[in-house]
């Protein structure tokens, strides 16, 4: 490497002053060392994602079990999942799941990050507190909230019977399943919440003295400065957490038993996958199915991006 | 594992803004206070009690579990409920296990993340942004989508049922994370530092070993803490590769507990609160680490 840049030391291509930075690299040589520096990762990038990125979307057009060669059979596996109603359920209960973890936990962690920003006393406590369940090991939460929301001797039922309230199965009632993964997701919100801290305190002070000297209220100032100001933020914390939301596996790997019980209420699209794949083996349905999924992702943050040119709002395009 | 990583990425805290000086306050403002601190304190409870409850019922004797309504303060204390969980299984190899998984990937990450990480910050050359969103853009792509023929492949390797399909790709850049965190902290370090070891002569690894890595200590910190809590917290990886069970880590384990035990709550939440309680006292030990780190990942580049 020493003899290499020493080589370039010796002045060639277009005079110095032309050239903006790195005034001894030519492109060529620059190309290179910069790729030598990032090979670790690209190399990765071939081996660890577009290859078996391909090698997914060969398999999804085949029958293959993992032994022998796969055969093909053309869109043979994406016609049977237009037709598997065990699909179309995990299909809806992982929008349901979507539908109801994405906002919740948006509206929730804005609301704590509003909070925390405030002039409160302790809201270094309240922090730690609020951040601490996000780095709790996902199996362990798991347990905590299978036995806190245990149908008869949980702590939310006692409470609740306190109350006079007859409170519901939880994790093991089909109508409660899917909300009670959206209380235990709601409890680890901690990294949105601090993002959105980080994001609030970015706002420029100024910004609300102008707007509270026309007359805005606490409203208004949230609608039309915090909001706004805040807004990319908003976008990467929604796609980031549409995209785990979409791939919910772990919680409900561990809580049910079986997994997707009960009746077929928690049988999420990552859930089905894995029973296709590793217990069944049918790696090309599975490999199907985790295509469909790519597109899924694809299309809600391309459709996120689209719109977000109509609600997110970047400072340097307006100035 | 695309679905793990973004889920436990402990993204660190913000520091506080410097609280302005309280002014006296007028009587309505006292009133939003107390709906403030109101707010605060059952928003509080409520994330405060599933923990505060797996530390009560982790000390009840089974008998006081089971009881509806709940007692709430255990009596007496049944200490006795770590030991004896903790020897139901071999959890000293969990450890173990959870441990090296842990040091080997710091070693990968810190060395491929650092070095990919200077190639995307202090170097410029055609095609390097280009790239560079290709890497965040894998942050998007379902893990679901390279699982089986990466299994296939780790079989016909022979890496099943070790902890090598987890740890070699570290060795590749595979944490998106930590390369993006030291790409943000390489940027702030000034370019005349490099330029000047140039002229010098020095080549670019020089400059990355002897100049950069040494300055960059606080943001390597931060990258081996979060690894560190992202192995000990991984349950998908082993749940995919582990099949022994003496080469389980501590959450495989855990989920084991879950399975055998199914009424014996107390052993149960004993169990949650050995793997719990490590892993918050470090945050509490490191807070500056996971402030500085959510620092350099917030800034603009």
């Amino acid at each position: 490497m020493s003899a290499l840049t020493r080589r370039t030391a010796i002045s060639r291509g277009p005079a110095p002053w032309l050239r903006r930075e790195r005034p001894r690299l030519r492109g060529g040589r620059r190309v290179r060392i910069g790729l030598l520096f990032v090979s670790p990762w690209v190399l990765g990038f071939l081996v660890f994602y577009l290859y078996p990125f391909f090698a997914t979307l060969y398999y999804s057009f085949t029958a293959f079990t993992g032994v022998g060669n796969p055969k093909l059979t053309g869109l043979a596996n994406y016609s049977e999942l237009f037709h598997d109603p065990l699909f179309r359920t995990a299909l809806f209960n992982t929008f349901y799941y979507t539908a109801l973890e994405v906002p919740l936990s948006t509206v929730v962690a804005i609301g704590l990050a509003l909070l925390l920003n405030m002039n409160v006393r302790g809201r270094a406590f309240y922090r730690t507190l609020f951040y601490i369940p996000s780095i709790v090991p996902v199996v362990a939460s798991s347990m905590i909230f299978v036995w806190i929301f245990q149908p008869s001797f949980g702590v939310v039922n006692s409470l609740l019977s306190d109350a006079h309230i007859q409170g519901p199965a939880w994790f093991f009632s089909i109508a409660w399943s899917k909300p009670t993964f959206v209380l235990l997701g709601l409890w680890g919100l901690g990294q949105p919440m601090v993002i959105y801290l980080a994001a609030l305190q970015g706002v420029p002070r100024e910004m609300y003295e102008v707007a509270a000297l026309e007359g805005a209220g606490p409203i208004q100032r949230l609608r039309h400065v915090t909001l706004p100001m805040i807004s990319p933020v908003i976008l990467f914390n929604v796609i980031m957490s549409l995209v785990l939301s979409i791939q919910y596996f772990t919680q409900a790997q561990v809580i049910e038993n079986p997994a997707g019980s009960p009746g077929t209420s928690t049988m999420f699209f990552v859930i089905y996958y894995y029973q296709q794949a590793f217990q069944d083996l049918h790696l090309g349905y599975a490999s199907a199915m985790a295509f469909m999924l790519f597109i899924l992702v694809l299309a809600v943050t391309i459709g996120l991006l689209k719109s977000s040119s109509g609600w997110v709002y970047y400072e340097n395009e307006q100035q | 594992m695309g679905i793990a990583r973004p889920q436990v990425i402990s993204k660190p805290l913000p520091p506080l803004p410097p609280a302005p000086p309280r002014p006296r306050r007028a009587p309505r403002k006292l009133g939003a206070s107390a709906v403030k601190h109101l707010v605060l304190i059952t928003v509080g409870a409520m994330f405060a009690l599933p923990l505060a409850w797996m530390l009560l019922s982790s000390v009840k004797s089974a008998g006081q579990t089971l009881t509806f309504p709940v007692v709430w303060w255990p009596h007496p204390f049944v200490w006795d409920n770590y030991p004896r969980v903790l020897s139901s299984l071999p959890f000293g190899r969990f450890f173990l296990n959870t441990f090296l998984y842990c040091a080997v990937t710091i070693v990968g990450v810190c060395i491929s993340s650092s070095l990919v990480a200077y190639g995307f910050s202090r170097l410029r050359w055609r095609g390097r942004n280009s790239l560079f969103y290709v890497m965040l853009m894998t942050l998007l792509l379902p893990f679901v989508c390279t699982l089986i023929p990466l299994f296939i492949l780790y079989k016909h390797a022979g890496w099943i049922d070790s902890y090598l399909p987890l740890e070699v790709p570290t060795f590749f850049g595979s944490s998106v994370f930590s390369t993006f965190l030291l790409r943000q902290f390489f940027m702030t370090i000034p370019p005349s530092l490099s330029d000047a070891a140039r002229v010098d002569g020095a080549n670019e690894f020089y400059i990355y070993s002897r100049i950069i890595l040494p300055l960059s200590k606080p943001a390597m910190a931060s990258v081996i803490l979060f690894q560190f809590i992202y192995c000990w917290n991984d349950f998908l990886g082993p749940l995919i590769y582990i099949n022994t069970e003496s080469k389980y880590p501590l959450s495989l384990g855990l989920a084991l507990i879950l399975g055998d035990y199914t009424t014996n709550w107390s052993w149960i939440m004993a169990a949650a609160a050995v793997a719990t309680v490590p892993i918050v006292v470090l945050f509490f030990l490191t807070q500056r680490t996971f402030i500085q780190g959510i620092a350099i990942t917030g800034q603009k580049g």
